[in-house]
């Protein structure tokens, strides 16, 4: 044992005090930064040289400090990235239901279901007075109102639509971007750890990252024995070690194509990949086709279905009927081929003439046919009963669709919570060890001035008897 | 495991308690405000489908409204006619008695009551091509007058106009100008003619006052079907004003809010908020460091 070994025990405690200290101002520094996880020194004793000289056994040789303690739990970032995966998933859904539900306007003043029983009254008048040309005005506006009102309804779903794939792309982009960063910290956590260095604050923005691209795209990370992250989507990695691959939305850019809008990897010849979870599955069963239970394919194609049924039930009733001339009635409404019918619809007649008001043989100012048209919309299978069908199941699929976002919510909510009550800085706490590593510190330099003095005694005032 | 708490920990659950209890207060103000008890389909579709269903009857009932009040214009046009043309009708049966009573009148007396009896008919004429905003109300659903010089009815037979009174019923408000005055030769306007006829050629007119009295019977009894319809008409309007009330009712028990409720309901939620601002200004303020020196 050195005559000095005393000294090395407090320089290395007053080195072990300094540490904590900083470790300490880190904490408090970055306890809002996003994503930062609280550090905690680790020392342990350092044990003595020999187990016992000839004046018996020695103390240890100080502290050591052996590392700086990430408080992460990794079961813990794993339950937030996959409650961010569901809960991206049902809020991007719940979000375009709304966004369709309040295009629709309904119930009111301007909504389909109003204009719809506007034309039926229009009718009635008509039935009143079927010489006069101002009715048979008005029913002609109030078709061609109609008419545009189902155009807007059917074009604000469309573009609905374009952004909603605009959002895909963009959301791809991210992915990408965030993919790319992951390996490339991936690849300095991993020169770290083979230095022996701390990467805490590398693993902090990786998680970070992991938690962007769970939410977006539902992947699923795994920590790999040398420190790297891997995450996968739909099984297949989107990054693994230092290498990130590259996903790519491909398909129709309109709503009227009918056609799915896939995910795919960014290598010529990759199958699609299926998503289950995060924002971007949830957008692209947005995006779905009709049949496949888009939301917004299904809207477009009630419009459409309107459109033809309102067609179809009106030109039936109206070729019934015969003109002022007395020639039979011909088509009220027109569906334009080779364009959606919701688009292609347009009002024929211009006026009185061409209005068939009358039921045949009943005589020049007969009412009886515009009365029957007017009674379509009480028809149990007619356009007002189909479309007001469309407002009610569109209302409970939002009503379901925002309950499941608000459940998914609070459970990331919690999830989240769960995380930060271990990772959080505590100011309270960081306090408590700042003041304990001050204590440690002044008490290290006050064994460091004992033992200076005892060595003051043996060197400087040994052998100096009887002066 | 008891979760560890932190100052951000305790700072963020305030936050979202705080956030929830501003978003319910916002939802209760938006329904205190618009009056409406939901905004969306979605936050009651049930009251959403029944709404859609109370607005179109609404829409039909106001149309109803609308129907029976031209339909009484019509009824009542019609009745005033047919009642004009029965005192008309009335004087023509006194001229033709006086004309019959050939021993005391002389040709110029006779002559006197054949001018007035002309006269006469062409007032008939007059109240049987009677228009209501420039369409004749005994000529059914023809175009033009109901009857022409030659006394023949213009109307389509068997062709009624009707008013939609309710949704399962529709009302006649015309009458059929060949059952009121007769057509062509049977008409009362050929009637009056031959009695006009006979009076200057001196022949005796007794016999036609049978044929006066069947065609008053006739206006009679078209006069009162019209007066049958207008009861109808008028039991309508009073089912259509019942229904304008319950239809509104029915409405607003579905979309109005129930004031007192959600002002109650706001009230209290603005106490909750209130006392989470204040507990957390209160829980948010101490740290280690206040105590330390």
């Amino acid at each position: 044992m050195s005559t000095f070994s005393g000294l090395g025990t407090a320089a290395s405690a007053l080195a072990a005090a300094r540490r904590g200290m900083d470790l300490a101002g880190q904490n408090v520094a970055n306890q809002l930064t996003p994503g930062y996880t609280r550090q905690r020194l680790e020392t342990s004793a350092v044990a003595p040289p020999a187990s016992s000289t000839r004046f018996g056994p020695v103390a240890g040789q100080g502290v050591s400090v052996d590392g700086i303690a990430r408080l992460g739990d990794a079961v813990l970032d794993a339950r937030v990235r996959d409650t961010l995966a569901a809960s991206g998933y049902w809020s991007a859904r719940a979000q375009a239901a709304v966004r369709a539900e309040a295009s629709l306007a309904e119930p009111g003043k301007n909504g389909l279901a109003d204009q719809l029983s506007q034309l039926w009254t229009a009718w009635q008048d008509l039935s009143n007075a079927p010489d006069s040309t101002a009715a048979a005005a008005a029913v002609v506006t109030r078709g061609e109102t109609l008419v545009a009102r189902i155009a807007d309804g059917y074009r604000s779903v469309a573009e609905q639509w374009s952004s909603a794939r605009d959002a895909a792309e963009l959301t791809v982009d991210q992915i990408n971007a965030a993919a790319a960063e992951i390996a490339e910290l991936n690849a300095g956590i991993r020169e770290v750890g083979v230095a022996g260095g701390s990467a805490n604050e590398l693993i902090d923005r990786r998680n970070l990252l992991a938690q962007t691209v769970a939410r977006l795209s539902g992947a699923v990370g795994t920590v790999e024995s040398d420190g790297t992250l891997t995450l996968r989507v739909d099984g297949n990695a989107l990054v693994s070690g230092t290498r990130a691959r590259e996903l790519d939305v491909t398909g129709p850019r309109s709503i009227g194509a009918g056609e799915p809008v896939v995910l795919a990897w960014r290598e010529p010849g990759a199958p699609p990949v299926g998503v289950s979870s995060g924002e971007l599955a949830g957008t692209l069963s947005v995006l779905a086709p009709a049949e496949s239970g888009g939301v917004l394919a299904g809207l477009a194609a009630s419009y459409n279905e309107l459109a033809s049924s309102l067609a179809a039930t009106v030109n039936a009733q109206h070729r019934l009927g015969s003109t002022a001339s007395g020639a039979p009635g011909g088509d009220f409404f027109a569906v334009a081929a080779g364009a959606p019918a919701a688009l292609g619809l347009s009002v024929v007649p211009r006026g009185r003439d061409e209005l068939a008001i009358a039921a045949p043989g009943a005589g020049a100012l007969d009412g009886g046919n515009a009365d029957a048209l007017s009674g379509i919309g009480k028809r149990s299978d007619g356009p007002d009963a189909l479309w007001s069908d469309v407002v009610s199941r569109l209302a409970v699929a939002t009503s379901a669709e925002s309950g499941r976002a608000a459940r998914a919510e609070t459970t990331a909510v919690a999830a989240a919570a769960a995380q930060q009550s271990v990772a959080g800085v505590d100011n309270d706490e960081e306090t408590m060890s700042l003041l304990t590593y001050q204590t440690a510190y002044q008490a290290a330099a006050r064994v460091l001035t004992a033992v200076d003095e005892a060595l003051d005694v043996l060197i400087n005032r040994t052998g100096l008897v009887g002066r | 495991m008891i979760s560890r708490v932190t100052s951000q920990t305790l700072a963020q659950s305030a936050l979202r308690n705080l956030q929830s209890g501003l978003s319910d207060l916002a939802r209760l103000q938006n329904q205190a405000t618009s009056q409406r008890a939901f905004a969306a389909p979605s936050d009651d579709p049930a009251a959403a489908a029944a709404a859609l269903d109370l607005h179109a009857a609404q829409r039909r009932n106001d149309q109803y409204a609308r129907n029976i009040g031209d339909g009484l214009t019509w009824v009542t046009t019609v009745d005033n006619a047919i009642s004009a043309s029965t005192s008309l009708l009335g004087r023509a049966r006194d001229l033709t008695l006086r004309g019959a009573n050939s021993g005391a009148l002389d040709a110029n007396a006779r002559e006197a009551i054949a001018l007035e009896l002309e006269t006469i008919a062409d007032e008939l004429l007059a109240q049987a091509n009677t228009t209501l905003l420039g369409r004749s109300v005994f000529a059914g659903t023809a175009e033009g007058s109901a009857f022409g010089p030659d006394f023949a009815f213009a109307g389509v037979p068997g062709s009624e106009v009707r008013r939609r009174v309710a949704d399962g019923e529709t009302v006649r408000v015309d009458a059929s100008g060949a059952e009121v005055f007769g057509s062509g030769e049977d008409s009362v306007f050929a009637l009056i003619g031959s009695i006009v006829a006979d009076l200057r050629g001196g022949a005796d007119v007794r016999g036609r006052i049978d044929q006066i009295d069947d065609r008053m019977n006739a206006m009679l009894g078209v006069q009162g079907t019209v007066g049958a319809r207008q009861n109808q008409i008028m039991r309508a309007k009073d089912a259509a004003a019942d229904a304008t009330v319950s239809l509104e009712a029915q409405r607003a028990a579905i979309e109005d809010i129930d004031t007192v409720e959600v002002l109650v309901a706001l009230k209290s939620q603005e106490l909750v908020y209130q006392s989470a601002l204040a507990v957390t200004a209160r829980v948010m303020q101490p740290t280690l460091m206040d105590f330390l020196r």
